[in-house]
């Protein structure tokens, strides 16, 4: 699992890490990031090991700060690129874990950044967060799945104001919207996720993961169905 | 009973409804469901459009409905400002009550000023909302807050209503109609499809699974890649200049 070279990946018992890595241009997404990171979480489902994955960014200045617009324009064809998009469905991937997955938010969290965070379960953020998605401002729209996952943690009515406006919000205003669960100073962002992640990684693995299922299966359903894939899970 | 709407184009791309109605209450009457469809049909097959802002008129209430005691439901208000592919942004002052809140809720962003009061009073006359009220409540607010504004008919204020989501943004009562127009100028400026879609993508996909929503996302986004303002925007980006965009 080395030689990446946008990211880093780390285990260490059964805490499995990966760090955005290209602090020099504030670990914007390109797509060698997008098949390195493909790898490494397609590692991490399939490890038994892995109990739970941390998802942090390198770099004083950001989580991530967006997407490689420098990649944009030199896409084949609409078409081919829909067909790669599925073909290497690395949101899709993300999103199926099994384990439960922490983000650790730092500095600019913006357009991919936040898609990637809101792929995790349980966002932390450093009290210097500033989210934003300025992708309407540019002529597209976020497709790294954040027009589907924003609206089902915050509602679709602050997520318009974010998504329509491209206005910057904070970190204590993200907590008030729900779109991270915790805020921490800065200094105390790595402490903070990493006692999470390794309160996590000792509860029973198969609880914690049955739980993970029963809520991201269990709210696309009916109530009465959720409750059934709940009990079908626990039997 | 005709004319409750005033429209006007304060830059282009930019259209603002006033609903006008009558006495200190702005109260409107049934004929403003008929023009708020025919508005809406025309805003939604003019292509210079961006975005919509809906408001009462300046220093006064929203709206308000006439009470009306018919055993059928009264046409629809807020089904035509929901049917607007653009995004459409609602100034809220003084009490939106029923069917009015209705109307704003089927906006996409609500904006405010710290003296308005919103309530569904219906379960006190044993009647219930029938615009929408009791669909788009619980997605915006979630089911608990929802069906205790529903089931008390107690009024919530503004700080309520900016702290439980129902509405986006408070600003003073003086400021509301510069803070909306500010808003919407900015979004003018922004790509048209880029806007619809974007709006799209959130709404619809909400409707599906994750999963289906995904597909839908995916495939707006690759749709844009044949637009115009797409390469403008992402060039203007790449030279740090304001893109220009034409709406293709």
């Amino acid at each position: 699992m080395n030689g990446f070279e946008t990211i880093i990946y780390e285990k260490n018992g059964p805490v499995a890490r990966i760090t955005l890595n290209r602090p020099q241009v504030l670990n914007i997404y390109n797509v060698r990031m997008r098949d390195e990171l493909f790898e490494a979480l397609g590692s991490v489902k399939q490890d038994n090991e892995v109990r739970v994955l941390l998802m942090t960014g390198a770099g004083e200045k950001a989580f991530c700060a967006g997407a490689d617009l420098s990649e944009f324009l030199s896409a084949p064809s609409p078409t081919i690129a829909r067909f790669v998009r599925w073909r290497r469905d690395i949101w899709g991937l993300f999103l199926s874990l099994p384990q439960p997955v922490i983000a650790a938010l730092h500095g600019y969290v913006f357009g991919s950044g936040i898609e990637m965070a809101m792929c995790c379960d349980i966002r932390v953020a450093a009290d210097n967060c500033i989210f934003g998605l300025p992708e309407v401002s540019l002529g597209i729209i976020p497709a790294a799945g954040a027009t589907q996952t924003v609206p089902r943690v915050i509602g679709p009515g602050r997520t318009l104001d974010m998504f329509l406006t491209g206005r910057r919000v904070g970190a204590e205003e993200a907590l008030q919207m729900g779109l991270v669960n915790r805020v921490v100073p800065r200094a105390g962002l790595l402490p903070a996720a990493e006692a999470l992640t390794e309160k996590i990684a000792g509860f029973d693995q198969k609880a914690v993961r049955i739980i993970k299922q029963a809520v991201i299966r269990g709210i696309e359903l009916p109530l009465e169905e959720g409750l059934k894939l709940e009990r079908r899970l626990v039997a | 009973m005709k004319d409750q709407i005033v429209i006007k184009r304060p830059i282009p791309g930019l259209v603002w409804l006033t609903i006008k109605g009558t006495g200190r209450d702005n109260t409107v009457h049934d004929g403003l469901a008929a023009e708020l469809e025919t508005v809406c049909s025309g805003i939604n097959l003019d292509t210079d459009v961006r975005a919509v802002i809906i408001s009462g008129p300046e220093g006064k209430p929203f709206c308000k409905t006439a009470d009306t005691s018919k055993k059928k439901p009264s046409p629809s208000l807020a089904g035509p400002v929901a049917g607007l592919c653009c995004p459409v942004i609602a100034a809220l002052n003084g009490n939106l009550s029923g069917r009015a809140l209705e109307l704003a809720l089927a906006c996409d962003i609500r904006v405010a000023s710290r003296t308005a009061r919103f309530s569904f009073p219906g379960i006190t006359k044993g009647t219930i909302p029938t615009d929408g009220g009791t669909q788009r409540l619980p997605r915006l607010v979630g089911k608990a807050k929802a069906l205790e504004l529903l089931l008390t008919g107690e009024a919530v204020d503004a700080a309520e209503a900016l702290r439980i989501g129902l509405v986006n943004r408070l600003v003073k009562k003086a400021d509301l109609y510069t803070v909306v127009l500010e808003m919407g100028k900015e979004m003018a400026a922004k790509a048209t499809l880029s806007l619809q879609y974007c709006k799209e993508a959130v709404l619809k996909g909400l409707d599906m699974t994750l999963e289906q929503g995904l597909r839908l996302e995916g495939d707006l986004y690759y749709l844009l890649h044949t637009t115009e303002d797409r390469t403008e925007g992402i060039i203007a980006f790449r030279e740090k200049r304001n893109p220009v965009f034409k709406g293709k």
